[in-house]
């Protein structure tokens, strides 16, 4: 506890300082830390020699954002390249969908763009900006490179590889159509039975 | 530092953001500096495009009730109360195995599993509330 935050109230200077230290930081293998949720115990306040801070033992729960595999979630496409896509949930954008993990029969364009050809012919784009809904395939934390060499993307300590592989899954744009004519189709069928 | 549980529970979106807001976090990101971080809005306003947004307490617990007849997987629940599948595609990307997990009922014998299915959106859409109009174009033709 540095001695510049003595003068507030322990609990609120302890939580500064906890969140100092993890908010919005990776935490191998526990994901990103969202928030300090909340203070269990705070024990101590001794001062070690040599130093002008005092020590506490706190006892403290995070908010974390780690999905589960199979976990569903919806974000916006903000890149792609030969592997596949960059998908950004605004508070956390290192997400990529390998090409392997995309519904079958989808490509890359002739403008680099992915495109899944339907079988009634039509060509879907997958664009920047599109909101897409995917499946949590795996976590990575690679660990933290000694060397990088300068034209290195930035290191991403916590990487998610989604999977848009499955009914349901893709742009929303794609199965929001398909609701449409699935309720038309189903409000016939009601009328018939009403008949 | 030492980590006595890895895992102290899962919360769904809703307990984020209600925590959240208790917290004092508003859409407004110069109005909530003091009370929390930047990255802390960020999230905040991510989950407010969620269907979470206009979820209650009661509605969850009503819906963890409710879905105990159709024996889904704690993760399968999560997803469902996250994102609120209004059709039948929404739903087996939601729930892992839906086909073969719809294809028995609560008695555990063999039914129908496209009417099983519709059941469990009929369900869903009475308990949860839908997400806000601008979200999804199709709540305004309910």
């Amino acid at each position: 506890m540095p001695p510049h935050l003595l003068s507030r109230p322990l609990p609120d200077a302890i939580k500064t300082e906890l969140e100092r230290l993890f908010l919005d930081k990776v935490i191998a293998n526990l994901g990103l830390c969202v928030s300090v949720y909340d203070i269990r115990s705070i024990e101590g306040g001794s001062i070690h020699p040599g130093e002008g801070c005092s020590t506490y033992k706190v006892s403290f729960r995070l908010l974390m954002f780690k999905p589960f595999n199979g976990e569903v979630l919806v974000g916006r496409i903000i890149g792609y390249d030969d592997k596949g896509l960059q998908v950004s949930l605004d508070f956390f954008s290192d997400i990529s969908i390998p090409g392997h993990l995309m519904q079958f029969g989808t490509v890359r364009g002739p403008d680099g763009r992915w495109m899944l050809k339907t079988e009634d012919g039509d060509e879907l784009y997958l664009d920047l900006d599109d909101e897409i809904r995917f499946l949590v395939s795996s976590t990575k934390y690679p660990p933290i490179p000694i060397d990088q060499k300068e034209d290195d993307p930035p290191f991403a300590p916590m990487q998610i590889v989604g999977s848009i592989k499955g009914d349901g899954l893709g742009l929303l744009a794609w199965w929001a159509a398909d609701e449409e004519e699935g309720r038309r189709r189903q409000s016939k069928s009601n009328s018939i039975v009403l008949l | 530092m030492k980590i006595q549980k890895a895992n102290a529970g899962i919360l769904t979106n809703f307990e984020v953001l209600d925590f959240l807001r208790t917290r004092g976090a508003k859409v407004d990101p110069m109005g909530c500096l003091g009370a929390v971080a930047a990255s802390e809005c960020k999230v905040y306003e991510y989950l407010l495009k969620t269907p979470a947004c206009n979820q209650t307490r009661e509605s969850i617990y009503e819906f963890v009730k409710r879905s105990a007849g159709f024996m889904l997987a704690e993760a399968d629940k999560l997803n469902v109360i996250n994102w609120r599948p209004s059709s039948a595609a929404d739903a087996y990307a939601m729930i892992e195995e839906c086909g073969k997990r719809f294809s028995r009922d609560y008695r555990g014998e063999a039914c129908d599993e496209d009417k099983r299915v519709q059941e469990f959106l009929d369900m869903v859409k009475e308990v949860l509330p839908p997400p806000p109009p601008k979200a999804e174009a199709e709540a305004m033709q309910e």
